[in-house]
């Protein structure tokens, strides 16, 4: 071979083996994630290098753990990965199209058709799908008062494929009133407001929203309050420490009585920061039983610390900068950098402040604040894999929300739209291709078929009966989705089954995109110094 | 190089080293294999007569318990499966001290009933449907087990205290249980606060010394140091306190100084001014009415020359925990520096005095008066590894106390429940129609495992029990139990048997979790172990190739 000639360590695949390797490796990948797909997937157990335990229904977090090698696996995984980073869900999906389109592809190779054919089909089996979704997309329009319903009837959809029902259930609106308190009309959401905190203690079902902000942090000194009512909030970002000068600088002294001048003067500064603070504490709080509250972004000494608890302030120190952000948003007032000009407008508030100990490990509540616009979501779990679970659906579900907030519109769900779009696919685009591209066309079609079927394969269904009774309900004029409980057409509306418009429309994009690139290489070429050992 | 021509699979895809198992025999069942072959470990050692084990740990430490969490713990479980159940105990132990035991065997049980299922067809998912039925349903039922009036208790009162701890106690350490229980409860009582729920474990503190017997085992209202004190005073009593965080001895600025001298009177004169600054500082210790200093760090000679001549104790206590503890015994404010401290800061003692027992030094402070906030319970024992159980033993009682403070509900103990509620759910599952039926008949199956188990390790007829305890269920004794040294069964009320309420209801949710988290599971993807010491990895591969 050619090549050969040029590198004689070079390998190469040629033709059909180049292809078959693709296509199996698609399809490899393809069956490790379709027992993950819908809300009756199974759970993949993932051990990692020092024997910690992972959980995960998720598509998404499966392929970021699963050290995958094969190039071509490589490929799709980071489409999946990419579908994950726009829209926030989908992984799975993503995986198992590509690979149902290149297992349909397969047929028509093998019967000698050429992949540039089944390519051009593709592409205009994809236009004509993107367009179908504009027509077949319900919208629902988000003005300044979203209707709830159809968020939580995304959320839900959302949530109950990576987590079992009644937990689902009860995250959804959790989730759905989180992104609901952190939206600002006007502005794009930011989902970095939603803080994820989490604890491990009683069980998942304990998980609840905060509105207020925690912090994974209590204060450092002994005699300050553990719980306070009323608190004004003091955000600062103001050293409150004895921070040593730049410069190299050394005191000189001949007695003892000079070095305790020094001493004491080496503080002075720190303490007058800490004594504006506690005027401020004295200006606000006079006559009132009210408390305060300072939370630094940096250090407080102890010797500040203690003249804070004297005075009754509870003082935290080292707070996340992130955490001051939100806070901001949470309690109002604003983050302050010196407390020279400290003025009350400055403060936040909050009606609740307390310490919770577990174990080793402090966590601060700030919580009955005023119109948040951050907030919390605790999650609780008896161990850490349940937590992380937890927080990778949350991550989702609120990815979700925020999509439905931006899309306005939502697509109907439980394999609803695939099996509408397969139809119209058929019935009336394959007719307006000229040639051999409607085979193209075809097996695009078939593929799409891939959700329902995963959907009916993981609750234990009969995969042909439900493709038949859907595609009938579909031709008698019925848009309808798959119940996965006895295997019947339900409509999905009814069910409160939506998805995300931005997920599928991600997903019909990005999919056909990598099958084509696979189907159209021809040779894989290993070159270059391995730098690995040969195994 | 596998570049060419890949075999079609997962296998393929994956990391040299990875490893994959998927399927019903290949995971499900392994997986459950794993947990029968734990919950087999610790079953022997459930309940009072339960068998102790000798854990010898990779730091060589050796280890002779009955305690679960313990043996889980140093056991360093590799499989996978089987540290979900591990987990799920040290959440037990973590939220209520008390239980681990109950949790892992009850979550191998359900295991291995599961796997019954399996084998009769049922598919994993509709046994977790059932399970999840059947422990809903089965706190339900525990809830109206709950003995009527328990909600109500003083957690001052004693025997009220000592009749919900004995049953925790017991399973430790059998036969000594009234002494220990007295013991636990006396400190426990004395360091209640005002409000119960706030109750801290950490004020009760342990200290083991060698030597003596549990007999001689006491409480001290306050608490023992294992240090000696610093200067000559050994005894001081009813003396002031000053306690100091940092350590007693000159200031010193936090930029570096240099001490600047000019001639060798300067010399001679700087250390004068020295001393007379620590004598100044000591002096003004002394005179503020302290008797007794406590210092968080070094203790400077010069100081301690100065204290010895105002007659001043001194102790030093480096740990920070230990130093706000004292702080809580004494009422002391802690001084960051040394300073004259103000009088309201300085805090009270009974009596300061160094002992010796069993040839440990130890420093004992008393605090009859008022300050209730530490007691200390001092174990005796022959062995250090008698003396590690002990402590475990009065861990698990004080655990159990800061559980009744928080709900003091109870309901009746040795096996009555566990019968009651296996009783109940199989009506109820009669009842169900459906798959999940059978799930949840082996659910309630599942709790037989209690007395079954209690009565094996008693060595008594386990099967004859069973059978006579549910004739008296079935007459509507629901309290009936089974009295471990007469081997018949008797009610629980009349041996005053009683388990707490949330013991048993986190426990067997936890299990319950547990299990049904190991039942879904259908595919495990491992990593190849990480580097690190050889020894691990030989047992991660032994433990892998078991399964």
């Amino acid at each position: 071979m050619s090549l050969r000639v040029l590198n004689p360590n070079a390998e190469v695949l040629n033709k059909s083996a180049a292809l078959h390797m693709n296509i199996n490796a698609a399809k490899g990948l393809q069956d490790v994630l379709k027992t993950n797909l819908g809300p009756k997937g199974t759970i993949k157990m993932l051990v990692g290098g020092a024997g910690d335990i992972k959980l995960t229904k998720d598509g998404n977090t499966l392929l970021k753990e699963m050290q995958i090698q094969n190039p071509t696996a490589i490929m799709i995984a980071r489409t999946a990965v990419a579908q994950d980073d726009i829209s926030g869900d989908g992984t799975t999906s993503t995986v198992i199209f590509i690979g149902e389109l290149m297992k349909q592809s397969e047929r028509y190779i093998d019967e000698g058709m050429h992949p540039r054919v089944l390519v051009d089909g593709f592409e205009i089996a994809k236009r004509a799908t993107l367009q179908f979704l504009e027509k077949f997309k319900t919208s629902a329009i988000m003005g300044n008062e979203p209707d709830k319903e159809i968020l939580k009837m995304v959320a839900r959809t959302t949530l109950r494929t990576k987590l079992y029902e009644s937990l689902a259930d009860q995250l959804t609106d959790i989730v759905v009133n989180s992104v609901l308190c952190i939206r600002k009309p006007e502005e794009p959401i930011d989902l970095f407001m939603v803080e994820i905190m989490h604890m491990r203690h009683k069980f998942d079902v304990d998980t609840r929203l905060v509105e207020g902000l925690v912090l994974d942090h209590g204060s450092r000194h002994p005699d300050m309050k553990r719980r306070a009512e009323n608190c004004y909030i003091l955000t600062c970002n103001v050293s409150l420490e004895y921070e040593k000068s730049e410069i190299n600088a050394g005191f000189f002294y001949s007695n003892a009585e000079q070095r305790e001048a020094m001493v004491a003067a080496e503080r002075r500064s720190v303490d007058e920061r800490v004594k504006k603070i506690i005027e401020m504490k004295n200006k606000v709080c006079a006559g009132t039983d009210n408390n305060f509250v300072v939370i630094n972004q940096k250090g407080i000494d102890p010797p500040s610390l203690d003249l804070l608890a004297r005075e009754g302030i509870i003082a935290l120190r080292r707070a996340k900068r992130r955490n001051m952000e939100r806070l901001v948003l949470a309690c109002g007032g604003e983050a302050v950098n010196s407390v020279d000009d400290l003025t009350p407008d400055c403060l936040g508030w909050a009606g609740l402040v307390y310490e919770h100990v577990l174990g080793e490990e402090k966590y601060t509540f700030v919580e009955h604040v005023k119109n948040p616009h951050s907030c919390t979501i605790l999650i609780k779990g008896p161990n850490d894999h349940t937590i992380a679970q937890i927080k990778d659906a949350v991550r989702d579900g609120l990815r979700s929300v925020k999509n439905t907030l931006e899309d306005e519109c939502v697509v109907l769900g439980a394999g609803a739209f695939e099996v509408a779009a397969r139809q119209y696919l058929i019935n009336e685009v394959k007719k307006t291709v000229q040639g051999r591209a409607q085979l193209g066309v075809e097996a695009f079609a078939d593929a799409l078929l891939v959700v329902p079927k995963t959907l009916a394969e993981n609750a234990g269904l009969d995969t042909q009966d439900v493709i038949i009774a859907l595609k009938s309900e579909h031709d008698k004029g019925n848009v309808v989705g798959l119940n996965l409980v006895n295997g019947e057409a339900v409509d999905p509306q009814f069910a409160g089954i939506f998805d995300n418009y931005s997920v599928k429309r991600q997903l019909i994009n990005s999919g056909p995109v990598i099958a084509s690139q696979l189907l159209l290489v021809d040779e894989v070429i290993r070159a270059g110094r391995n730098m690995r050992k040969p195994t | 190089m596998g570049f060419s021509m890949q075999p079609y699979g997962i296998q393929s895809m994956l990391k040299e080293g990875y490893r994959h198992l998927s399927g019903l025999d290949e995971a499900v069942v392994k997986n459950i294999d794993a947990c029968k072959e734990l919950s087999t470990i610790t079953r022997t050692s459930l309940g009072p007569n339960g068998m102790n084990k000798m854990v010898i740990n990779h730091l060589d430490k050796l280890f002779v318990t009955n305690d679960a969490a313990t043996i889980v713990n140093e056991l360093e479980i590799q499989h996978p499966a089987a540290k979900i159940l591990v987990l799920a105990a040290k959440a037990q132990q973590e939220e209520i001290g008390d239980g681990a035991n109950l949790t892992i065997s009850f979550a191998g049980e359900l295991l291995q009933n599961a796997e019954e299922l399996i084998r009769m067809g049922l598919h994993p998912s509709e046994i977790i449907t059932g399970y999840t039925k059947g422990i809903n349903k089965a706190v339900e039922f525990l809830e109206q087990l709950v003995e009527s009036g328990s909600e109500n208790m003083d957690v001052r009162s004693k025997d009220q205290v000592i009749s919900r701890m004995r049953a925790a106690v017991a399973s430790k350490q059998f036969g000594q249980e009234d002494i220990l229980c007295s013991l636990v409860a006396d400190a426990c009582i004395q360091v209640c606060p005002k409000n119960p729920a706030n109750f801290n474990v950490d004020n009760v503190r342990v200290a083991k010394l060698l030597g003596g017997g549990l007999h001689n085992s006491t409480i001290v209202r306050g608490m023992v140091l294992k240090t000696d004190a610093v200067g000559s005073i050994k005894r001081m009593e009813k003396a002031k306190v000053a306690v100091f965080a940092s350590g007693v001895d000159t200031t010193a600025t936090e930029t570096k100084g240099t001490v600047l001298i000019h001639s060798a009177e300067q010399l001679e004169n700087y250390a004068k001014t020295e001393e007379a600054k620590v004598e100044e500082l000591i002096k003004a210790v002394a005179e503020s009415g302290a008797q007794v200093i406590v210092s968080g760090g070094a203790v400077g000679e010069m100081a301690l020359h100065f204290c010895e001549r105002y007659k001043l104790m001194v102790l030093k206590i480096s740990s920070k925990f230990e130093l706000r503890r004292f702080c809580r015994t004494t009422g002391a404010v802690a001084h960051l520096k040394l300073s004259r401290p103000n009088p309201e800061d300085l805090g009270y003692v009974d009596s300061v005095s160094v002992e010796e027992i069993g040839g440990v030094t130890v420093t004992i402070a008393r605090n009859e008066e008022g300050g209730n906030s530490i007691s200390t319970v001092v174990l005796r024992g022959s062995t250090d590894s008698i003396l590690d159980d002990l402590e475990r033993a009065v861990d698990d009682g004080v655990n159990t106390y800061k559980a009744m403070c928080r709900d003091s509900r109870t309901v009746p103990g040795a096996a009555a429940t566990e019968i009651e509620l296996a009783k109940r759910l199989r009506d109820y599952a009669n009842a169900e129609t459906g798959l999940d039926k059978y799930a949840i008949s082996k659910f309630a199956e599942s709790f037989e495992f209690v007395p079954k188990t209690l009565a094996d390790n008693a060595g008594l007829n386990a099967m004859e029990i069973i059978a006579s305890l549910y004739t008296g269920h079935g007459s509507g004794n629901t309290k009936l139990g089974i009295d471990l040294e007469e081997g018949v069964c008797k009610d629980a009320s009349e041996m005053n048997i009683w388990d707490l309420y949330v013991t048993k209801l986190f426990a067997l949710k936890y299990a319950a979790d547990a299990a049904c988290t190991v039942l879904r599971v259908d595919q495990i993807i491992m990593a190849k172990p990480a580097g690190g010491p050889r020894r691990d990895a030989a047992a991660a591969a032994a433990a892998m190739g078991e399964d």
